[in-house]
């Protein structure tokens, strides 16, 4: 096959858990963020409601068009569609278990059961754009937005499609006690929710940024120190740093892994994203798509770092030339 | 890139030989709905796997999977002892849904509690099975209604063509869940009668589970493309954005769908031998489906059948269930007749495959059309 090509980042947009989009909009949580109702903000930024449509679909329609709108001209239809979602329907589907299973079997309510079809939001998101390519939904816990990206990133550089709209969506579900039967949580962590999309081709020009890396390394078993040592070798095997180097936390590392990590990395600037999306299993993508936010002065990189309880970590690398 | 080997669990047994005469024979699979106190139609036709060997519920779930995941690693030529070191797990449906449902009414029965159960994800599911069979490669999860195992084959392809995986194994899974079949029920689009592909009174689908392993490796050196080896030429995945759960009506989504996994496979549509159709025996979508194929291969459509009355539509699953029963068919030397199609219907213009015929070498379409417009055709050789 031909030799892979570059994969450019020309737009992106993170939409947070308390329908912040914009970076005046942003807020440090606290505490779990109260239910976002999104209809208004859909009309506004879809310019139309969308009818029976659930929470989750409206989520990813509006972090898509938010970041297509910042990319400055339409997709071509050819665009393909990388949906990365830990949780998916989780509001719907638990309509749909009151609905049918004891103690009241009934029928389910149609709208809820097709909301519920997990590849619903990548639709609506392909059909608002005019996009009639590859589209995907994919799934793999606290690594989905990571797995999409891979694959989205790999066609783009082997040619199999000739643009993608990334995303990694999830929502959360109340009260908090319901929502932790989803995900883990320490009590520390804020639970969140979020929509976050890049817009990727591999055209140099207006490009605001490039995906460096989308790495899984097999981890299993080390500890926070050795751990942090062999993301240190991998991290100056891989790249000659040519700008800072700032590191996204994902919501899988323990604190100890962080510090580990900043201290394996001399230099490195911690960017602690969680604190404005809360946690959620594709925080990841909110986590790089939020850093385009404000043109940097200074050229930028970013290595956003996850770990799951298996001890697999993943890797995200992303630069951000100065003025972009 | 080929498929080296396959595995089947489904309402006809284990094995993907237990299949081979049932389908030729057009005999379904089905058995009326029972165990579920829904409000559905009476004796609804469902297919089930023996729910002695495969009960509702993880255990039962992930025994069928590991089932047909080794008898496709057995006919690859791969025991237990073979490393599977730079493997790849991409999966297509996980039965998620009905594993969760089943978790729920065990306890309901048990103690008459509706409880709130901790959920677990498909992603998990198909990290757990990827660390049981020892295949340390990438692992994927599509969630992309019932084109995901077709889905999960392309990804599977691309992994390996570009060296981020030696070989790949894909699996589909489906269990029956009471509230796809409510919610199927809902949308009025089951069919008392059972599947009808095609055919003239067709009312809508039959639902199923069911358990596809396909094995993908390069095509060994020194081998000749031959006897169980089945080349994977290619395929494509598009979206059709007519509508959430209905195809644009002159099928013209469908059609690129096709006429874009030809073009990848660089293939003619002249040497398609036949198609493994959709047809999931609802009124719009084999409306939809035939007009595509007459679209793509004008006036000499191939022969084509559907599976579904034989297997029910296994959603997530069908992309491997129905390529592997497929497969089966025509390593048995016939292409699988369509079971549940009677009356030809003038408003589609053709009709299916009926009764089976023989098997030629060749180059084979297979059809998978999702909700969410999620469409994806397989081109696939035989012999």
């Amino acid at each position: 096959m031909a030799e892979p090509s570059v994969v450019y980042i020309h737009a992106s947009a993170a939409l947070g858990p308390n329908r912040d989009y914009l970076p005046a909009q942003r807020v440090r949580l606290s505490a779990d963020p109260a239910p976002s109702d999104l209809r208004e903000l859909t009309r506004r930024v879809l310019g139309q409601s969308l009818r029976q449509a659930s929470h989750f679909v409206e989520l990813a329609a509006i972090g898509a068009r938010l970041c297509l709108e910042r990319a400055g001209q339409a997709p071509p239809p050819a665009t393909a569609v990388y949906l990365g979602t830990g949780l998916a329907e989780v509001r719907a589907g638990e309509a749909l278990f009151k609905q049918v299973l004891p103690p009241g079997p009934g029928l389910a309510s149609p709208f809820d059961f097709i909301n519920a079809t997990n590849n619903m939001a990548a639709f609506y998101v392909a059909r608002l754009a005019g996009l009639v390519s590859r589209n995907l939904t994919l799934t793999l816990e606290q690594f989905s937005f990571e797995a999409a990206l891979y694959l989205a990133w790999q066609d783009l550089r082997h040619g199999a499609v000739p643009a993608a709209l990334v995303g990694g969506v999830d929502e959360n579900s109340f009260p908090r006690a319901n929502h932790l039967r989803f995900l883990s949580l320490r009590d520390d962590q804020v639970m969140g929710e979020g929509s976050a999309w890049l817009y990727l081709n591999g055209d140099p020009d207006g490009a605001i940024g490039e995906v460096l890396c989308v790495e899984t390394l097999k981890t299993d078993g080390l500890g926070g120190t050795a751990w942090a040592q062999a993301l240190r070798q991998f991290v100056g095997a891989q790249f000659t740093p040519t700008a800072p180097v700032s590191l996204l936390p994902g919501y899988g590392l323990a604190p100890e892994e962080t510090e580990a990590l900043t201290r394996a990395l001399p230099g490195v600037m911690l960017a602690p994203y969680l604190d404005y999306c809360g946690c959620y299993p594709t925080a990841a993508a909110f986590g790089v798509a939020m850093q385009f936010d404000v043109p940097p002065a200074a050229p930028q990189l970013w290595l956003h770092v996850n770990r799951d309880r298996r001890g697999q970590t993943r890797l995200i690398g992303v630069r951000r030339p100065a003025g972009c | 890139m080929c498929v080296g080997g396959y595995g089947l669990v489904s309402c006809y047994g284990t094995g993907a030989q237990a299949v081979v005469e049932p389908l030729r024979a057009r005999r379904p699979g089905s058995a009326p709905l029972t165990g579920l106190q829904l409000p559905l139609p009476e004796a609804l036709p469902v297919n089930r796997m023996d729910p002695q060997r495969y009960p509702a519920g993880m255990a039962g779930t992930q025994a069928a999977m590991l089932a047909a995941a080794h008898e496709a690693l057995t006919m690859a030529g791969l025991d237990r002892t073979h490393a599977l070191t730079d493997c790849a797990l991409v999966l297509g449906g996980t039965g998620s849904l009905a594993i969760a449902e089943a978790e729920i009414r065990r306890v309901w029965e048990r103690t008459g509690v509706a409880t709130a159960l901790p959920v677990t994800s498909a992603g998990a599911m198909a990290r757990q099975l990827a660390t049981t069979l020892g295949l340390d490669g990438p692992v994927f999860c599509l969630a992309t209604a019932c084109a995901s195992s077709a889905n999960a084959l392309l990804v599977a392809r691309d992994l390996i063509r570009r060296g981020q995986a030696r070989r790949a194994l894909v699996i589909g899974a489906e269990r029956l869940s009471a509230i796809t079949l409510s919610g199927f029920q809902s949308l009025l689009l089951l069919d008392p009668a059972g599947c009808r592909p095609f055919d003239a009174a067709r009312r809508g689908l039959q639902l199923g589970e069911g358990v596809g392993a396909l094995w993908l490796e390069p095509v060994p050196a020194g081998h000749a493309d031959s006897g169980r080896r089945h080349r994977f030429h290619g395929g494509a995945n598009l979206c059709d954005t007519h509508h959430m759960t209905s195809a644009s009506p002159d099928g013209g989504a469908m059609a690129r769908v096709m006429q874009a996994a030809l073009t990848q496979a660089g293939v003619a549509a002249e040497e398609i031998v036949a198609i493994k159709a959709h047809g999931t025996g609802s009124a719009d979508n084999d409306l939809a489906e035939a007009a595509a194929m007459k679209t793509v291969f004008g006036a000499r459509v191939p022969p084509f059948t559907g599976l579904k009355r034989g297997l029910g539509h296994t959603l997530a699953a069908c992309g491997a269930v129905e390529t592997v029963a497929f497969l089966a068919c025509l390593d048995a030397g016939f292409i699988p007749p369509t079971a549940g199609f009677e009356a030809f219907d003038p408003a589609l213009g053709v009709q299916p495959l009926v009764p089976a015929q023989d098997a030629p070498a060749g180059i084979y379409l297979y059809n998978f059309f999702g909700f969410g417009g999620n469409y994806g055709t397989l081109v696939i050789g035989h012999g």
